[in-house]
């Protein structure tokens, strides 16, 4: 890998971090995303915040390990995007369930619709990258994954939101 | 085990939980899991319950 090749990696990601911090307060400043939480939801994200924290921990030894052990054909970037989502999954999932992954005001489908254009675009562009074959080089999974681990995960976010509010039945409030 | 007294007296009051919900600042799943029982409010909510049903902690909370 170059020098100039780094470089352009590092200021890639430099700027996408930037870009997201940017688009997150945008969207803050819209009340898209609003982090008001009542006492039964902080209690029920804390209890979310383990399990994620527990999945992260637990991920990160068994890559580390199996890394070691076998070489995974993936880079290290790419597999701690892998841990990462994992996480966001678990937290995710444990938040649904106990009904405090949405906060007091945001409305879910503004929020299901912000996530949908995520997963589109990171998807879209991993669909690139997947077309250009510099997804997988020399059977190694690159860092160019990252986008469609990352829209997966999303799209998994929203079915498992779907299938929790289908299955709730939205349980009227009388 | 369920808040029979909680859920008549918000009935008395003619409240939706989400009406409930949004005067005591929670969710309306928050008002959802008090009536079931699934959820031990703090003092703090439970004030707040109280205020807006006219009710007191005993009459609405202790057993």
């Amino acid at each position: 890998m170059s020098m100039e090749y780094k470089m352009g990696l590092f200021f890639g990601v430099l700027a996408g971090a930037l870009a997201g911090l940017l688009f997150v307060a945008l969207m803050k400043h819209k009340k898209v995303i609003d982090c008001h939480f009542d006492e039964r939801q902080e209690r029920a994200r804390g209890q979310a915040f383990k399990y994620a924290f527990f999945t992260l921990a637990v991920a990160v030894i068994c890559y580390g390990a199996l890394d070691t052990i076998f070489t995974l054909p993936c880079d290290t970037l790419t597999a701690v995007f892998l841990c990462f989502c994992l996480t966001m999954v678990v937290f995710a999932v444990v938040c649904i369930r106990k009904e405090a992954y949405l906060s007091l005001y945001e409305k879910p489908g503004q929020v299901m619709m912000l996530f949908g254009v995520i997963a589109a675009f990171n998807i879209g562009i991993g669909a690139i990258y997947l077309m250009e074959g510099t997804m997988v080089e020399n059977g190694v999974l690159t860092f160019r994954a990252c986008n469609l681990i990352v829209g997966v995960m999303m799209l998994v976010i929203m079915g498992i939101y779907a299938l929790h509010i289908s299955s709730s039945g939205e349980e009227e409030a009388e | 085990m369920k808040n029979l007294r909680l859920k008549a007296a918000r009935a008395a009051k003619d409240l939706s939980q989400q009406q409930l919900a949004e005067t005591v600042g929670v969710s309306r799943q928050t008002i959802n899991a008090i009536e079931k029982g699934d959820y031990n409010p703090t003092i703090k909510l439970c004030l707040a319950i109280c205020k807006a049903l006219d009710k007191t902690l005993d009459e609405l909370f202790w057993e």
